[in-house]
């Protein structure tokens, strides 16, 4: 289990890796911290013959509060995001979703940005970005663009960045205070990609929930945010009868696809039960 | 490909090597470094039997070519301690009973090091949160996890003393 | 013990009586082989490094079924770096088939020849300058398949025809071999009874896993003609020699040298494929050749998969609620090759009846082929599955009769006093004290505490099962299990010995040879240990090796939880010939009768004289370098050591129409499970919330390796029992080759804090009264789980009678059991 040979480019800026993916195309991959790519290269899954590697670029890696945005830059690791107080107290949904994303020595190496672009169907990050209302930054020969989390998420191992642009940054919309939010995993072993996981957020505004975000993994191959979910909780209460609906509309609205560890039955019956706990724990949150 | 030059210090020592690009930089320790203490069980990034410090960081070596940690630090089990003057972990897992073929140990024993230099008292959940991607197939975990606690408290009441 | 009052029982050859006061086996010292494998310095396959070396790749074939038509290695053989390209027809010019236990045998190639039967079965081989060189060559290799209809499905390959038969030189048949075997008047216990239980049960494919792969680096000395492979084997001091009739060498040509393992749990019992294929590329090339299974290799290829049963079983009582006879229909897959035959059953039929008085047993055994990977062994070697199924009965009597499982087992223990006991099959069971177990683990558990625990929290909607589970763990197998159950016994072996090689150095240290490897196990300690009590001298002057075949004797190594009491069996034996020695040459120099001399703290004294003695250091300085101080008598000889073979302590011969297997499994050990588990009904999650696990292994030598073996066996079982399966789909490709979708157990999922208890009931037959307890963890765990997830949803009635009970698994018994 060993990689094909490529040419190797260490990219000393991000312009330098900008122009090396613009002379290479397609035939160059961007390297962050490895953890999905180098795992694909040893079994030969993925064959680039260059690698760009990025991993130096330390002015990529850094969490700031730019007004009411939450910055990070793409290259900051897992773990230094899941043991920021900064991300505790803005973004706590990022937080918790980070509490079972893969292992501690993974997440010393592994990126957000390099999470968010591989864009696995069973990734927790890409949900989490949705539910944020995230802007990607992407760089790229052409200049900068901001990319809604919506549509940057095109399809499985699929996004809306070309082959010459460099995810630099993900602005997470800052959680507002007294927000009722919630995260909850199910996998088999613990830090495994998920089988199914469902996030959620809203404001609380006398009584009713506001700006409700409701989304899965392992859904559908494209699908985050449900739609159909939110509009059932928009405007209403949380109470039985609410949490009824939205799971009735969240299970009508997905598609998940059978797999070797679950049927579809299966992941329907945990958007119907994970529905139903994100939204009993938000509103124990909401003030 | 061309071979590049790269220069990595392993366990304090400087190692200058031409090497491939897609040396992984497990290979990069036990072939070209002949330091075998670090063992490889997956390739895939997926028992962490592989895991080296990497600046201090645990990093799975079968997920680093040699060629991006030029420049860095790292550190193998060979530099912890030696059969006959044992670093306290090393101690507290010979003590437990937490290893029995070996084989995910020196990652273990890594893994545990990096954990108390950054929380000298870890909960055991903690423990097992921090040693989650490590498999061992022999211990069922709960000797190492002992294993793990007692040296955190032996290095604990080791400085108390020394201070 | 009247042992020898039953002339079925051959005299106990027990030298070392259990319950003397001893000072090193019992007591949980700290393990001889730990400090070089803390420190990174333990030697395994892929740490030997020899100058000059090639390193191999395989190519595995993509198709679970077909003829190989054409095979192109022009393109790999040009490339650069690479050696040695060979196909199997290259291969079988100077090689023949790989060692074969059953009979009659299965051909199977290290590269398959015409015909590939499962996924990733090698077709082509490589020696190149790197590994990452050879697997390039791989992608080289041009192969033109013709495929063949794919045999998947166990129950569905009893009927396949034509080209959907995999070794149609057998025979038009998938059927490896269908037998049945009736022991006692099972038809008119069935007529007898007074309820009849009836379950289909799965045991699902699973594998050992263990965290390094099979590995051989192999060098070919053409002058001398031979081969040295270092290989993290085992056995190789009793089978090893087939590989050089593999090679085509004479036997004394080939030299095994074992390595540490980094974890067998049996699927590294004999390991035939991948030394060959080292070798095999070593002599074409002249250079040392390394091959090293990839995980992926080692999950599709590695020839020791788990057992993977169908049962249909049928337990009698009677109305005193009685066991009386139990019937079992198995149809058990194998995939595509057949190396032990069906081993595995005569393993099961050695404690079919578990700790039970049950009089009569019938097994159908259907054993089939498919297009997987081979059967070969791991933790249990078959006696995990029928632990699995006899438990599973004894719950589905108490269900369906509305019995205590306490108290229903209690019943129907075999009881202390009945000892040495005969089950139906022929085996005997040596000792054991069924409920001493049973209430200790009640004990330990609170288990009336969890009972009203689990009341509690039903009332709140939350489901908690108690697990039990009473398994028996033979041990100290007899060869004859390997072809008792042929239709043709074929080659009717009847040794399986342990040799040791003890020599005291002129200083009065010890080098002891073991003629078996290290892999995980602690053979060193268990050495040390019981070689520091028998000669009395300290274990800091103990040294461990192990002879390779050129300079081993007999040796069969670990399996089937035999070493400990084997090796303690052969180190007994050569302490007593050096002992004989050493109060020789004491009494010559003390003037004392030896029959007055004993052995003390590493001395020889005069017994009831203290101080009248002789430091063992100054009895050796003499019998290495003062021949002229003796007589000239030949027990004066020069040296001081000693090579013992120990023969298996307890073992008879097979009746020849197989109603009375004989003694073949006698050790037997006794374990009682009690997991308590919380079951997440809308998503099927399992979560502990205690575990109680009382081994009873005999007379312990250390509680602290031996709970481990129950700690880490237990993992394994958590694993058979939740996670764990290879899933081949319709195509006979294996979707979840490594280790993101074959799903090992971590830190997360086993228990917090497992507790461990002990009961000792010593064997009568073996020395100091140990038995084995190597695999007990396994035996137990996969059905306590199973009782314990039932009994969480006892309240919505369902039935687990299938593993592993992943989530999706679990929440769809739930989701029907709450539709009906």
């Amino acid at each position: 289990m060993k990689p094909s040979a490529f040419e190797y480019v260490r990219a000393t800026s991000v312009d330098d890796a900008i122009s090396a993916l613009s002379q290479h195309g397609d035939e160059a991959r961007l390297l962050a911290g490895g953890q999905s790519l180098i795992a694909m290269m040893n079994t030969r899954l993925a064959e680039p013959k260059v690698l760009v590697d990025i991993g130096r670029l330390s002015d990529l890696s850094y969490i700031r509060v730019d007004g009411d945005a939450l910055s990070i830059g793409a290259l900051t690791t897992h773990n230094t995001v899941l043991q920021s107080a900064e991300v505790a107290a803005h973004c706590p949904l990022v937080s918790a979703a980070y509490a079972n994303v893969a292992h501690h020595t993974v997440r010393n190496r592994g990126t957000l940005g390099g999470n968010l672009c591989h864009n696995d169907p069973a990734s927790e990050m890409p949900l989490v970005a949705s539910l944020l209302d995230a802007e990607l930054v992407l760089r790229g020969s052409g200049g900068e663009r901001r990319v809604a989390a919506e549509d940057f998420f095109v399809d499985t191992f699929h996004t809306a960045a070309h082959a010459d642009e460099i995810l630099t940054e993900i602005r997470f919309a800052r959680q507002g205070a007294g927000e009722g939010w919630a995260f909850e995993v199910v996998s088999q072993l613990k830090g495994d990609y998920a089988i199914v996981a469902a996030g959620c957020r809203f404001a609380m505004v006398d009584g009713v929930c506001r700006g409700v975000r409701l989304g899965f993994v392992g859904a559908g191959p494209a699908i985050k945010r449900v739609a159909a979910a939110e509009t059932a909780l928009e405007g209403q209460p949380v109470n039985g009868a609410t949490i009824a609906a939205v799971a009735e509309a969240a299970v009508g609205a997905v598609d998940p696809h059978a797999d070797m560890h679950a049927d579809v039955q299966y992941k329907l019956d945990l958007v119907q039960a994970l529905s139903e706990r994100v939204l009993k724990q938000a509103a124990s949150r909401a003030v | 490909m061309a071979k590049m030059p790269v220069s990595i210090t392993v366990n304090g020592q400087r190692y200058e090597r031409e090497v491939d690009p897609r040396l992984l930089l497990s290979d990069f320790i036990r072939h070209e470094i002949g330091l075998t203490g670090t063992h490889v069980g997956c390739e895939n990034g997926a028992c962490g039997v592989c895991a080296v410090l990497i600046n201090g960081k645990t990093g799975l070596s079968c997920l680093a070519f040699a060629v991006q940690c030029d420049g860095d630090e790292i550190e193998t089990i060979e530099s912890l301690g030696t059969p006959s003057d044992l670093h306290p972990i090393q101690e507290a897992f010979w003590e437990n009973h937490g290893l029995q073929c070996g084989f995910c140990t020196p990652a273990m024993v890594l893994t545990a090091h990096e954990l108390l230099s950054r929380n000298a008292s870890p909960s055991r959940a903690e423990i097992i949160e921090a040693i989650g991607g490590n498999l061992c197939r022999c211990t069922g975990y709960q000797t190492i996890v002992d294993s793990i606690e007692q040296a955190a408290e032996q290095m604990r009441a080791g400085k108390e003393e020394a201070a | 013990m009247t042992t020898t009052m039953d002339p079925r029982i051959p005299p106990s050859r027990q030298r070392e009586k259990p319950g003397q006061d001893l000072k090193w086996i019992g007591k949980g010292i700290r393990r001889v082989e730990d400090p070089r494998l803390l420190t990174g310095r333990g030697k395994y396959v892929d740490d030997v490094v020899l100058p000059n070396s090639l390193h191999a790749a395989a190519l595995g074939s993509p198709h679970a079924h077909a003829r190989i038509k054409s095979i192109d290695v022009s393109k790999a053989r040009a490339l650069p770096g690479v050696a040695a390209v060979l196909t199997g027809e290259d291969v079988a010019k100077s090689t023949g088939p790989l060692p074969c236990f059953s009979n009659p045998p299965t051909e199977q190639r290290c590269v398959a020849i015409d015909r590939v039967r499962h996924v990733g079965e090698p077709v082509a081989i490589v020696a190149a300058e790197s590994r990452y060189v050879a697997e390039d060559a791989l992608a080289l290799i041009e192969v033109e398949y013709e495929e063949l209809p794919v045999v998947m499905d166990a129950a569905e390959a009893v009927h396949a025809t034509g080209d959907a038969v995999i070794h149609p030189e057998r025979g038009e048949t998938n059927v490896a071999i269908h037998r049945v075997f009736e022991f006692g008047d099972v038809d008119d216990d069935f007529a007898a009874a007074d309820a009849v239980i009836k379950r289909k049960l799965r045991w699902p494919r699973s594998g050992a896993q263990p965290m390094e792969t099979c590995g051989a680096t192999a060098v070919f000395d053409e002058g001398e003609g031979k081969f040295t492979i270092h290989v993290n084997s085992s056995m190789y001091n009793y089978v090893g020699w087939l590989i050089a009739v593999t090679l085509g060498v004479p036997v004394h040509k080939l030299n095994l040298v074992p390595t540490l393992a980094g974890g067998s749990f049996g699927s590294k019992l004999f390991i035939h494929k991948v030394p060959v294929i080292a070798a095999v590329l070593a002599r074409e090339c002249g250079r040392p050749v390394k091959y090293l299974e990839d995980r992926i290799d080692n999950m599709t290829a590695c020839d020791h998969h788990g057992s993977d049963r169908i049962y249909d079983c049928e337990l009698a009582l009677d109305a005193d609620r009685r066991m009386t006879s139990m019937k079992c229909t198995v149809i058990d897959d194998y995939g595509a090759y057949f190396q032990f035959g069906i081993g595995h059953h005569g393993n099961a039929l050695s404690q079919i009846t578990g700790p039970y008085q049950i009089g009569s047993v019938k097994v159908d055994i259907t054993a089939v082929f498919t297009n997987k990977c081979q059967q070969g062994a791991y933790r249990g070697f078959g006696s995990e599955v029928s632990n699995y199924v006899m438990e599973r009965m004894v719950d589905a009597a108490c269900a369906e009769l509305d019995l205590d499982p306490v108290a229903f087992r209690k019943t129907n223990f075999i009881q202390p006093d009945q000892f040495p006991y005969f089950i139906p099959t022929g085996n005997l069971y040596d000792s054991g004290n069924y409920p001493a177990v049973l209430d200790k683990a009640l004990d330990l558990l609170d288990y009336d505490g969890w009972r009203q625990k689990q009341k509690d929290a039903l009332a709140e909607g939350r489901y908690i099962g108690i697990g039990l589970a009473t398994c028996q763990e033979r041990s100290v197998f007899s060869s004859t299990e390997f072809w008792s159950l042929n239709d043709e016994a074929g080659f009717a072996l009847t040794s399986s010995p342990e040799g040791v090689s003890i020599k005291i150095d002129p200083t009065g240290n010890a080098v002891v040879s073991l003629q078996a490897p290290f892999w995980g196990n602690s053979p060193e300690t268990m050495a040390t240990m019981v070689l520091a009590e028998k000669l009395t001298i300290d274990p800091a002057n103990i040294s461990i090796t192990y002879a390779d075949t050129d300079h081993g004797v007999s040796g069969t190594g670990p399996g089937g939880s035999r070493y400990t009491v084997m090796l303690a069996g052969a180190i007994v034996g050569a302490v007593d010939t050096i002992k004989d020695k050493l109060f020789k040459i004491a009494g010559h120099l003390m003037e004392a009768d030896t029959a007055d001399l004993e052995l003390r703290d590493g001395a020889v004294g005069l017994k009831g004289v203290p101080g009248k003695e002789m430091t063992i250091a100054d009895l050796a300085m003499q019998a290495h370098f003062f021949r002229l101080s003796f007589p000239d008598e030949p027990g004066f000889d020069t040296g001081l050591d000693a090579t013992t073979t120990y023969d298996h302590p307890l073992t008879t011969m097979p009746s020849e129409d197989r109603k009375d297997l004989g003694i073949y499994y006698p050790i037997m050990g006794h374990m009682c499970h009690m997991p308590v588990v919380e079951v997440d009904i809308k998503t099927g999650q399992v979560k502990f919330l205690d575990y109680v696990a009382v081994h009873d292994c005999g007379t312990m030598v250390n509680p602290k390796t031996l709970a481990g073996h129950i700690r880490g066996g237990t993992a394994q079982g958590i694993g058979t029992a939740l996670y764990e399966e290879y899933k081949y789909d319709a195509n006979g490709q294996l979707q979840n080759a490594s280790f993101m979708d074959y799903l090992v157990p971590t830190a997360h999922e086993i228990p917090a804090n497992m507790r461990i208890g002990h009961v000792e009931t010593p064997s009568p037959f073996t020395e100091y009264g140990i038995k084995g307890g190597g695999e007990g963890g396994r035996m137990g765990a996969p059905p306590a789980l199973a009782a314990a997830i039932e009994d969480a949803l006892k309240p919505l009635g369902v039935k687990a009678d299938f593993l592993p009970l992943t989530p999706a698994k679990l929440r769809g018994l739930i989701r029907e059991a709450e539709a009906s």
